[in-house]
């Protein structure tokens, strides 16, 4: 008999090796699949929260609570997230005193500060994502839920997915 | 660390979806290089020449002032250059899973109290945020887009636009500069003129003499720019010639933020740290802990109520999620029930925050290439667009009679055809005409702005009657061709758009708003009233005397298709005129529906603005002409309903290619206000591509208003096809 695996299957101890060699797959298989079960969720739907271009093109993103949240979280819970991420945004763009002395510096050296120091919304930037970090950690992914970084878009929407409930309990 | 990317590479190693990299064209770096050449070139040549004497006879202060700025110069070029302007990635697939026919093609949004549209950009898949344009050179959407420049072969955008402003200001110096110490070196040998030393001296003086002039032009019109707060783009196809500029934050604070804002991050090609967060269910359930609570507090009635509320919700929530799964057609619930806007893609989610102008599709063939599908698509597209006219009719009922009812253009029909037919064109041409932006694009500017080359893409944002009136270059003429060609085929073409025109006009006496067009045509008031709930659009009418039909040239005949296009002039006379027999004559029509309307003068929350809208144009249009309900005139009546304070009319070069404009800021009135709605008519009035007429009748028609409008509404036209509404 030929077998895709081992094609001169013939010898015993090739029989040996393959049933060995395919039982070994089939557990990696079923405990790769366990292991995505355990660790990923389905993608059920996606929401997107757009910009709130009312005050110019400042970045600012719409605090008006999606319907297809509801029943995922609160709406206090997911308000405080997107002002705290609008109050983060407002102050990477800041006209203050720190982008100012950035700038009279990048001129002074020929702009080759920028090869060695972070500018001030990069480093807002980086706090951004660590606070959508935690936020995923600790509040919306117990609920299934996923906060995508804005600047993943290129800061036009916040993208949350959300993932299947294939819990059978309730 | 921080690093320059390119302009010409789109996106970088573990970046978002970037633009398939473009075939090498060297013809793009000719400018750029000759720049360079320029630049270096003649500085070297004044250092090597000219600043040995100076140094010694006049000062050793000189070569390091002119080493300073040119260096200045040199760093703000390749910052300009090399420096990526602010390009969007393209978005994700799932961010754009709405139906291709069914998707508006613009979306307004309100930026300080002043409608601003964003167009679908069908190549990035996105709706383009305020002033962002698409660049065909580069064949990116760049944020803040100001221009593409050929001389450093980069867009100029919001990331680099200090930069090359300091260029231009820094170049203009240094040119300034070479040939004042060239000419005080000649004055200083005049018997020596034969030398080398003097001939290149001269040969430099030259060389920066005829640089000056545009160099020195460009630089003040950026002054301009910077100190208004507007963009090249904005400033040449004359978006705010209107005058408000929603952008502009006073010119101080608009000289300091291209100067002194802090350094916008790059989009693409950032090394992003994938946190790996592991979501498994069971999750979390907040909603039904709080169901519970409120099932134990609450009577039984209550409760029941309560539940068979939410159901309702939920359960037309899940209607329209489960329908949005269907292919096309039928139609998306999601125009069914404005009021419940799925948002589960990023454009619905436009869609629920500024109410759509859904009949304006934007042309969103497949992802790879528009052009290959343009036949496939239009087809499928004028067959469900009537059946989803239809399907609309009834529930613009519905959601009228909701308060939260936003104006919706619903019946643009005439609108949806000019629009989409431009959007249509526009996809088609968008691949083509990538190859040809930097080939044969003229600078439309005049002045000192020669170098620029103002792609195609970028006028993409406005309507071709603005590039007319550019003017100037082959590919705006070509443009505008099509457009002015597209409405009229469509127009006549559209069998389909008729009949729900007329189903949809059908409706709209339903909503009670009779009294504001018996108003007008008190002649025909009782016919209308008895015909109030058919609303027939061959019902017959006796032809009303048409005072302006003699001074009417061009005057739409009965039964032609193009009865909308009249002139904005004429149809004034024809309301005015309407109104002088109004206030003469019968009063025993117009005092009932006067204290009607009294009455229905709803708050601002309340009006069902596009049935009735509809309604009031189509009998604006009754006057003008009797037979057939063309989709002019239905198109034209969103909007138009009103409680309207006087509205100054919209400029007479209102072409037709405006009309996508209007209806999108029509659509996008979320927040109706009696005030509102007089702009809304004139941007409902411009409808349709035919209906600029209509707009100037509306100032005349606000007369007979007897409600004093809450608030003013000043509605500013640029003749880009923007319009301005902005509440005083």
């Amino acid at each position: 008999m030929s077998d895709p695996l081992f094609p001169d299957g013939t010898c015993t101890q090739q029989h040996a090796v393959k049933n060995r060699y395919q039982t070994e797959i089939f557990n990696m298989a079923e405990t790769h699949s366990l292991q995505d079960m355990r660790q990923q969720a389905a993608v059920a739907a996606k929401v997107f929260v757009q910009r709130d271009y009312t005050s110019g093109t400042m970045c600012q993103f719409q605090t008006k609570f999606p319907s297809e949240l509801e029943t995922k979280i609160d709406k206090q819970q997911f308000e405080e997230t997107i002002r705290t991420l609008n109050n983060l945004y407002a102050e990477a763009e800041k006209l203050g005193s720190q982008s100012f002395i950035e700038g009279c510096l990048a001129c002074l050296t020929a702009y080759t500060v920028f090869l060695c120091m972070e500018t001030h919304y990069e480093k807002v930037l980086k706090k951004i994502a660590k606070y959508i970090q935690e936020q995923n950690d600790k509040i919306y992914a117990p609920r299934g839920l996923l906060l995508t970084d804005p600047i993943e878009r290129g800061l036009r929407v916040i993208e949350i997915t959300i993932y299947e409930d294939r819990s059978f309990t309730r | 660390m921080p690093s320059f990317s390119g302009g010409v590479v789109g996106g970088g190693v573990g970046g978002p979806a970037s633009a398939p990299p473009r075939p090498f064209r060297p013809s793009r770096y000719v400018p750029v290089s000759a720049a360079t050449t320029f630049l270096v070139g003649s500085t070297t040549l004044f250092f090597c020449f000219t600043c040995p004497w100076l140094t010694e006879n006049i000062s050793s202060v000189i070569p390091i002032y002119v080493a300073v700025i040119f260096l200045f110069t040199l760093a703000n070029f390749c910052m300009a250059t090399f420096m990526d302007p602010g390009v969007f990635p393209r978005a994700e697939e799932d961010e754009d899973k709405e139906d291709d026919f069914r998707a508006p093609l613009y979306k307004t949004v309100e930026i300080r109290n002043i409608q601003v549209r964003m167009k679908w950009c069908g190549t990035c898949r996105f709706y383009r945020p305020p002033r962002c344009s698409h660049c065909s050179v580069c064949d990116n959407c760049v944020e803040d887009f100001d221009h593409h420049c050929p001389w450093v072969n980069n867009c100029i955008g919001r990331r680099n636009y200090r930069y090359f402003f300091l260029f231009l200001l820094s170049l203009t110096t240094h040119i300034m500069d070479v040939f004042g110490f060239g000419l005080v070196y000649v004055l200083h040998h005049p018997q020596e003129l034969d030398t080398p030393h003097a001939a290149v001296t001269m040969a430099v003086m030259c060389v920066a003499g005829l640089f000056f002039v545009p160099v020195a032009g460009l630089t003040g019109f950026h002054i301009v720019l910077v100190a208004r707060g507007r963009t090249t783009n904005e400033q040449v196809t004359g978006k705010f010639r209107g005058g408000v500029n929603p952008f502009t934050r006073g010119c101080w604070r608009n000289i300091s933020h291209v100067l002194c804002s802090p350094q916008a991050p790059r989009y693409m090609g950032r090394w992003w740290n994938r946190h790996a967060v592991e979501i498994q269910p069971p999750f979390l359930r907040p909603a039904l802990t709080e169901a519970q609570l409120e099932a134990k507090i609450l009577d039984n009635g209550i409760q029941n109520d309560r539940h068979s509320t939410r159901s309702k919700s939920s359960l037309d929530q899940m209607e329209s999620q489960s329908a949005d799964m269907e292919a096309p057609p039928p139609p998306k619930p999601d125009f069914r029930y404005p009021g419940l806007p799925r948002a589960d893609t990023e454009a619905s989610s436009l869609l629920s925050e500024a109410p759509p102008t859904p009949l304006m599709y934007k042309y969103r063939p497949a992802y790879s290439s528009p052009g290959k599908n343009h036949a496939a698509v239009t087809h499928p597209n004028k067959m469900t667009r009537g059946e989803s006219l239809d399907s609309q009719s009834p529930s613009i009922l519905q959601s009228s009679r909701q308060p939260s009812y936003r104006s919706e253009p619903s019946s643009l029909d005439g609108a949806t055809v000019v629009g989409r037919g431009v959007g249509v064109r526009r996809g088609g041409g968008d691949r083509g005409e990538g190859p040809g932006g930097p080939g044969g694009i003229a600078a439309v500017v005049s002045g000192g702005v020669s170098g620029y080359s103002l792609t195609g893409r970028s006028y993409t944002s406005y309507p071709s009657s603005l590039v007319l009136s550019a003017g100037g270059s082959r590919s705006s003429s070509l443009r505008s061709a099509q457009t002015v060609h597209n409405p009229l085929a469509t127009l006549q073409s559209e069998g389909t758009t008729d009949t729900s025109y007329k189903s949809l006009a059908n409706q709209t006496p339903r909503n009670g708003s009779l009294s504001y067009d018996s108003l007008l045509t008190p002649s025909e008031s009782p016919e209308f009233e008895s015909a109030a709930h058919e609303l027939s659009p061959l019902r017959p009418h006796a032809p009303l005397p048409s005072p302006a039909g003699s001074g009417r040239p061009g005057a739409a005949s009965p039964g032609s298709p193009l009865q909308g296009y009249t002139s904005p002039f004429l149809s004034a006379q024809i309301a005015q005129q309407r109104e002088g027999q109004l206030l003469q004559g019968s009063t025993t029509f117009s005092s009932p529906h006067r204290a009607y309307l009294r009455a229905v003068s709803p708050p601002p929350s309340s009006p069902p603005g596009p049935p009735e809208a509809q309604h009031l144009l189509h009998h604006n249009q009754n006057p003008t002409s009797r037979i057939p309900r063309n989709p002019s005139s239905s198109s034209s009546s969103p909007g138009a309903r009103s409680l309207d304070p006087p509205v100054s009319p919209p400029p007479r070069g209102l072409s037709l290619s405006k009309s996508p404009v209007h209806i999108g800021e029509t659509g996008s009135r979320h927040k109706p206000r009696p005030a509102g709605l007089g702009a809304v008519l004139g941007g409902g009035g411009v409808g349709g591509g035919q209906q600029a007429p209509q707009s100037t009748s509306r100032p005349v028609l606000a007369n007979h208003t007897t409600s004093k409008p809450v608030g003013g509404v000043k509605k500013v036209t640029g003749v880009g096809g923007t319009t301005y509404e902005i509440s005083v």
